[in-house]
């Protein structure tokens, strides 16, 4: 039993490649254009995906639509930089400066995995979500932080508390980047996370 | 006065993608989506961001043509991937992105880029590849400016339509990103509104 998946594309160039190209197409059930989404039918699918960098103009109108799927028991997955406290509950973000150059500087990005026995890093390690984020979370009493900060926020967490669904939230923007045929570990990231979602996700 | 038009992609981005209005005079900025609500007639430069809805600019090719043949002039920054006008063709990435394919080589003078050190845009904090990876294949009688690599993929180029009106193709990140930068690159901000707003034509 895979789960169903769809994924919104907000007609950007990258876009086009993460979600069209041959190496991710078989992933998705369905392809929404992002202002369309409300006039889409999402019965059948489990997991809705939120492409990093949809601008939340275009999502706040749409927030309803997408909330209902969590009230269905359904999994939505909010991106980066989609400025997802503006369209789902208990989301609590802090822009951060992004420190694009700490691989140039002798220092570490700061990230660790929060949650080893999480069935995600079955599929991808910390080094494939390591390029650079641009804030941070503050997951909700009982949401599960997969990947953060060391003493300080969460780049990726899992909230199933919330909800009757399941948020997987993160700052991280591979869509981006594997879009602009940049940095390899948004493409491993993206190799492991689509067959997570696929495969392996436990739908609430 | 002439001025240019930029529209604004992904409000609530954080601050990577911060405004270029502070660097630039006799400019507008819009939000993305109120393009089709907004009167050209008065802009002599319509400047579109890498983060584009290439699907949602597609839609308006007919209005965008008519204001180019009445002699605007259109900046493009990114990867085309969706059908918008005549003149555009599919991103063609490169095959290789070694170092050496990665250099950026000035093919023909031009005042956007006049001053500019192509090194300074092979490399950004000694890191090459920010600048290009790839063209949007130029029309027959396009103008290369910059290419990327030993074969000198155009990945600049420059168009005067026929039927009038001009394109400024640039196939990367946009070109505003480098307004008030450390190296010769910060010359092409004010050189580019120069060149679109008329004063070097």
């Amino acid at each position: 039993m895979t789960n169903r998946i769809a994924a919104l594309d907000a007609g950007t160039y990258y876009h086009h490649r993460s979600l069209y190209e041959d190496r991710y197409r078989g992933f998705f059930d369905r392809i929404v254009y992002a202002p369309e989404l409300t006039q889409s039918a999402l019965d059948d699918i489990d997991v809705l995906i939120v492409s990093c960098r949809t601008d939340p103009a275009v999502l706040v109108p749409q927030g309803e639509a997408i909330r209902s799927l969590l009230g269905q028991g359904k999994t939505v997955v909010a991106m980066g930089s989609t400025g997802a406290q503006q369209w789902l509950p208990a989301v609590q973000w802090t822009d951060l400066p992004t420190n694009f150059w700490w691989w140039k500087e002798g220092g570490t990005l700061g990230l660790e995995v929060q949650s080893p026995d999480h069935a995600l890093f079955g599929h991808i390690g910390l080094e494939d979500a390591t390029w650079h984020y641009h804030g941070q979370y503050a997951p909700p009493q009982g949401a599960q932080s997969l990947i953060g900060v060391t003493g300080e926020g969460s780049v990726f967490y899992e909230d199933r508390v919330t909800t009757p669904g399941c948020m997987l939230v993160t700052a991280l923007d591979p869509m981006y980047h594997h879009g602009s045929y940049f940095m390899p570990a948004t493409t491993r990231f993206l190799d492991g996370f689509l067959p997570y979602l696929k495969e392996t996700h436990r739908l609430a | 006065m002439a001025r240019a038009l930029f529209l604004k992609p992904i409000k609530g981005a954080g601050g990577d993608l911060p405004s270029i209005m502070g660097f630039v005079r006799n400019a507008d900025e819009i939000d993305h989506y109120a393009l089709h609500d907004t009167d050209l007639t008065p802009y002599a430069a319509l400047m579109l961001p890498a983060h584009l809805d290439q699907r949602y600019f597609g839609t308006l090719t007919e209005r965008v043509s008519d204001w180019l043949d009445a002699g605007g002039t259109l900046v493009f920054n990114g990867h085309v991937a969706w059908p918008m006008l005549p003149e555009f063709q599919p991103f063609m990435a490169l095959e290789k992105r070694s170092l050496e394919n990665l250099q950026i080589h000035r093919i023909t003078d031009h005042p956007v880029f006049d001053g500019v050190d192509m090194k300074d845009l092979t490399y950004r904090r000694g890191v090459a590849g920010f600048y290009a990876r790839g063209c949007n294949p130029p029309p027959a009688g396009a103008v290369p400016l910059l290419g990327v690599g030993p074969a000198h993929v155009p990945c600049d180029w420059v168009y005067d339509r026929p039927q009038g009106g001009r394109i400024f193709m640039h196939a990367g990140n946009d070109l505003w990103m480098y307004a008030g930068d450390k190296t010769t690159a910060h010359r092409i901000v004010p050189q580019l509104m120069d060149w679109a707003l008329g004063a070097a034509a």
